[in-house]
């Protein structure tokens, strides 16, 4: 593994999307390059329909690019089949997302442990518990999401998202279903652990104010990046 | 590795109740398989032991000629129960009188199945025994110690033996239906046959072995016997007979199969709806289980994990409940058919468990197939993959497991292609009327705000899973609404056949100048009875000129009509009439014209069994032989015959001008109480050659055995109306969760529960309503089709059930709706909202 891959954890270069409607064909993304140094945030920021949650889908794998290619880790996704793909999402990275996505037959603690026993690690308690007790659930390990309120499923979904002690994390819209008091509370929370574990995070949002709080900004614009700016926490960084 | 994660899952889903569907389906399929093969298989066999006391056998190779020892050696070594019988008649004196009685020697176990029933005295109270006479004594009817004037313990002459009177003979189990032997039988044991010294050389003896032991042994042994059987030996079984209890025993299976078939194509739905809505509700975690990096592999093994152990959990459970379901049903039916059932054997546990695993696997096969398919996006995407949800392949293989599991079932592939066919057209049909009812009422203007709009809007906007939720509800309603109408149907036409003033009693061998004076007693003590027939025995010998026997073997397909053939070759009983009797339809050419036939040319009308076998058309001419002397008589018509009266029906009747040609004897039958008993003696005393058969048991047996299949058809009847029953819950609790957003919604927006509970009660009743008219409709055109074709009951329109049909529908799938929407607006907005987040 080269140097340069080890400092861009994410390396994309000309990755463009294509779908096909009835009109013909429709691009989505078109020619993206970009990287990401490993540590590093970075907010995807753009209006509805601006191609932003396709960008991320392609970032973590989720969907295969009709062109150009996305390097995570040194690994080349569009040389992967599905399996592969699978296998280093369990490996490398971690998800929060707007709907939270919770499973909803399982209490709170084994939500998050639900990653480390998909990779088969069954010795995750002791993490999930300690995770849940830095986003203030401790005391709701047994709950079932049901029983628990928008702003706790969400501090679920981002205890969930760090075990396994993932190197990048993305994140969709991960406050839009909450209200200001909780969705700064969750905001807070994502970056205060992302700091604590060296995680690269990358923020898919339209809040211009939460983009603010990474180190860059990538403007999306009809499918193709715009510009790229640097947040305030850039310096600091 | 995934098992303790996919166990948790499990224990999680279902006590969730997400799995409670598909687990009650497959329970429902295995339970109702279950508990109807095991009842049907165990009031068969009961029906099959009672009615084989018909003939005191399982089987009976009978013949006019002695039958070869040998085989019933054979049949011994082959694990069967034999005995032997033999029928002759012979003189009896005493006391000065002298009379010819009919006698029927058995051997000491004779009989096989059912038993005697016999007094101590002519004043005593009958009761039932197992075997004959001991050596040296008889039994004799009632009327034999009348005409001979001897009590219990009398001595009679019998031939050239004398033997001591030891028992009144009240009741033979196989005492012949149609037979010259009256009312004057005598029954002793075969071994003192010698000593009457009446069966000689040339004497008119008939002979039986009789055969009783599992279908597998009988089968066995008839595979050996068949290429052997000589042309005057014939092999039967109950339901070889012609008669009313064949024919009745045939049309109860056919029900109990029938009912078999729906209570599986119920179950069948319920399972499809329920496996498909499982794995859509599971789209999501598995979407989610592939972003956080879950392979393919761990979530399919976590999935076919559940689908087995919710299989493996809900066969056991269907089992057990099947078991005691079908006990109690057993108990039920042992009290009022006064005798345990015989237990069914390990069938109904293998096929049901089977049945089972193929719904389990194949109803859940394409759902699964697909939820493995669903692509991680969706946890960005949130509709990707519901286009997966109606794939044809899901149905194709859903149709093809509904038939094969029918075929499987009943072993019948007709009655399986016709129900299979008849069911495709009619969800068409249902498909194309829902959607036009659907989209006519939204036309419908009503005003804003009431129940009965915000009813009708719900109605147009779920047009498409409205359409499947009628087909659902219109399916199983009209299951339903078949299987009652065809229960009562069948049953009202059991009991016409026996009606209670049905003649009890056959009066034969009148000599033309006992009519008059027997019409006249009749007339004078009001006894109701029927006309008197002539009847004189002739064979068929020559078709056309050609002796009967070579028209037979040119036939190519001599296997299939070997048994009828045996039948032609016997001698029937014959007659000549006028007028078509009750129960006969010409089937083909005309009936004999009046005045037409008075001619030299005597025209004959056939049975149309007898058609076939004896390869005729209109205008053959067959030589009947009449006591040595040939008749010709020209085919001018054929005939059905309703063999399922206990009237008398005749093979072959002649034209009128047949009067005159043949020594005839005359036959009537009446319905005779026990205070005629005496005069019927006098009667007796007058005309001794006129024998009188006493079918009063007949009746008795017959009505026994149509109440008990009765009842049993009551029963499986009950088990399917649960099926169905089932299949609207699971079809109502599979729409709820869609419901429940509503319903936040409206709490949300302020809406009353009364609004809205009357609103889901006015939707419900709607499409229970559609449904039970469009069932009601189906079926009834349906039971027209399937009761002429499976049931040869004439069919008929039931006004009634387009009522009950649509009244039933609305009703029942409402209070269903109702029940399940309260349930839910117990619980508060707050509630209900996260429920659905």
């Amino acid at each position: 593994m080269s140097v340069l891959s080890q400092l861009n954890v994410i390396r994309v270069s000309g990755l463009t999307k294509r779908v096909s409607t009835l009109e013909g064909s429709l691009t989505i993304l078109s020619d993206i390059n970009f990287s990401v140094k490993s540590g590093e945030s970075v907010a995807i920021v753009g209006a509805s329909g601006s191609g932003k949650s396709t960008l991320l889908s392609l970032l973590a794998g989720l969907d295969v690019a009709s062109q150009g290619d996305v390097h995570l880790d040194g690994e080349a996704l569009s040389k992967l089949d599905e399996e592969a793909r699978a296998r280093v999402r369990a490996e490398k990275i971690g998800f929060v997302f707007q709907s939270f996505m919770l499973v909803q037959s399982l209490t709170a603690l084994e939500n998050v442990m639900l990653p480390a026993e998909l990779a088969g690690d069954h010795d995750a308690r002791a993490q999930a518990i300690e995770l849940l007790e830095k986003v203030g659930l401790s005391h709701r390990l047994e709950h079932y999401p049901s029983q628990l309120s928008g702003g706790e499923q969400q501090r679920v979904a981002i205890a969930r998202a760090f075990i396994g002690s993932p190197k990048i994390l993305f994140a969709d819209e991960p406050s839009a279903n909450l209200d200001s008091k909780n969705g700064h509370l969750i905001e807070n929370l994502l970056f205060d652990l992302n700091k604590q574990n060296g995680t690269t995070l990358v923020l898919v949002t339209h809040d211009e104010q939460l983009a603010k709080q990474c180190q860059r900004i990538l403007h999306i614009e009809g499918g193709q990046l715009e510009k790229i700016s640097e947040g305030v926490t850039a310096n600091v960084g | 590795m995934w098992v303790k994660l996919a166990f948790k899952l499990f224990s999680r889903e279902f006590r969730r109740g997400e799995l409670t569907i598909i687990f009650a389906a497959i329970a429902l399929a295995v339970l109702t398989v279950f508990s109807l093969s095991a009842m049907t298989e165990r009031i068969a066999l009961n029906i099959a032991q009672k009615s084989n006391a018909f003939i005191a056998a399982d089987r009976r190779l009978s013949s006019n000629h002695a039958i070869d020892a040998q085989l019933l050696t054979k049949a011994s070594e082959q694990g069967l129960q034999t005995a032997r019988v033999l029928y002759f008649d012979s003189m009896l004196f005493a006391n000065d009188e002298l009379v010819l009685g009919s006698v029927k020697a058995g051997s000491d176990t004779y009989p096989l199945k059912g038993k005697l029933t016999i007094k101590d005295s002519l004043a005593g109270q009958p009761y039932e025994v197992d075997t004959g006479p001991t050596l040296g004594s008889v039994w004799l009817s009632e009327g034999l110690f009348y005409t001979l004037n001897v009590k219990v313990g009398d001595s009679v002459e019998l031939g050239a033996g004398i033997f001591k009177v030891s028992k009144v003979l009240v009741k033979e189990p196989d005492a012949p239906f149609f037979s010259l032997s009256g009312n004057k039988r005598v029954l002793l044991s075969y071994d003192d046959v010698p000593s009457t010294k009446a069966v000689q050389a040339g004497s008119r003896v008939f002979h039986r072995f009789l055969f009783a032991g599992n279908e597998q042994q009988l089968s066995n042994y008839y595979a050996w016997l068949k290429p052997q059987l000589k042309s005057n030996q014939s092999w039967e079984g109950i339901k070889d007979r012609q008669s009313p209890l064949g024919n009745n025993l045939d049309r109860a299976e056919r029900f109990l199969l029938l009912a078999g078939l729906f209570g599986i194509m119920l179950a069948a739905v319920a399972m499809a709806v329920s496996a498909k809505r499982y794995c859509e509700r599971q789209y999501d975690p598995v979407a989610m289980m592939k972003t956080l990096g879950g392979s393919r592999k761990v979530i399919r093994n976590i999935f076919l994990l559940h689908l087995s152990l919710v299989t493996v959990f809900s066969i056991v459970v269907g089992l057990l409940m099947g078991f005691a379901l079908q006990t109690v049903g057993a108990d039920y039916l042992a009290k009022f058919m006064g005798a345990e059932l015989p237990h069914a054997g390990i069938r109904p546990w293998l096929l049901s468990s089977f049945i089972g695993l193929v719904c389990a696997l194949m109803f859940s096969l394409k759902p699964l197939l697909d939820l493995f398919d669903i692509p991680p996006l969706r946890v960005l995407r949130r509709n990707l993959g519901d286009a997966l949800a109606l794939s044809r392949l899901h149905l194709t293989l859903s149709f093809m497991t509904i038939f094969v599991l029918m075929w499987l079932f009943s072993g019948e592939i007709v009655t399986t292609i016709i129900l299979f066919v008849s069911t495709l057209l009619v969800i068409t049909v249902l498909f194309v009327i829902s959607r036009l009812l659907f989209a006519a009422g939204r036309k419908l203007g009503l005003r804003p705000g009431s129940s009965w709009s915000l009813a009708i809007a719900t109605l147009q906007k779920r047009a498409n899973a409205n359409a499947i939720q009628l087909i659902s509800f219109a399916l199983a309603i009209k299951l339903m609404l078949f299987l009652v109408v065809l229960k009562n149907d069948i049953i009202s036409d059991w009991q016409m056949q026996v009606p209670p003033d049905a003649p009890n009693m056959f009066i034969i061998n009148i000599n033309e100048h006992e009519v008059e004076p027997i019409n006249t007693f009749f007339t004078d003590n009001n006894i109701a009875h029927e006309a008197f027939y002539p009847v004189f025995s002739g064979r068929v010998d020559a078709v056309n000129g050609e002796a009967f026997s070579r028209q037979v073997s040119k036939q190519e397909d001599e296997e299939k009509n070997e048994e009828n053939r045996e039948g032609v070759d016997r001698e029937p009983n014959l007659t000549w009439l006028a007028s078509l009797p009750e129960g006969n339809e010409i089937t083909e050419g005309t009936w004999f014209a009046e005045g037409e036939t008075a001619g030299d040319e005597i025209e004959v009308s056939v049975f149309d069994g007898w058609r076939e076998t004896l390869g005729l058309k209109l205008g053959d001419t067959i030589t009947l032989l009449v006591n040595e002397k040939s008749i010709d008589a020209k085919v001018t018509s054929f005939r059905s015959v309703d063999w399922g009266t206990l009237k008398p029906n005749f093979v072959m009747i002649l034209s009128p001008n047949m009067a005159g040609k043949v020594p005839v004897t005359y036959f009537s039958a009446a319905k005779l109480e026990d205070k005629h008993t005496k005069d019927i003696s006098q009667i007796l005393q007058r005309y001794p050659t006129i024998s009188m058969i006493d079918i009063k048991s007949q009746i008795e047996q017959a009505q026994s055995i149509i109440s008990q299949v009765s009842l049993a058809i009551g029963f499986v009847l009950s088990i399917v109306l649960i099926s169905g029953a089932l299949v609207l819950i699971s079809q109502v609790q599979a729409s709820l969760a869609e419901r429940m957003q509503e319903v936040v919604i409206l709490r949300t927006l302020g809406a009353k529960g009364r609004l809205i509970k009357l609103a889901t009660l006015y939707e419900f009743m709607l499409l229970g309503a559609i449904a039970g008219l469009v069932a009601a409709i189906v079926s009834d055109i349906a039971l027209l089709v399937i009761q002429q074709q499976l049931f040869s009951v004439e069919g008929q329109l039931h006004p009634y059930i387009w009522l009950l049909g649509p009244l039933s529908g609305a009703i029942f799938v409402s209070a269903i709706g109702y029940f399940m929407v309260a349930r839910t607006m117990k619980q508060n907005t707050q509630g209900l909202l996260r429920k659905i987040a």
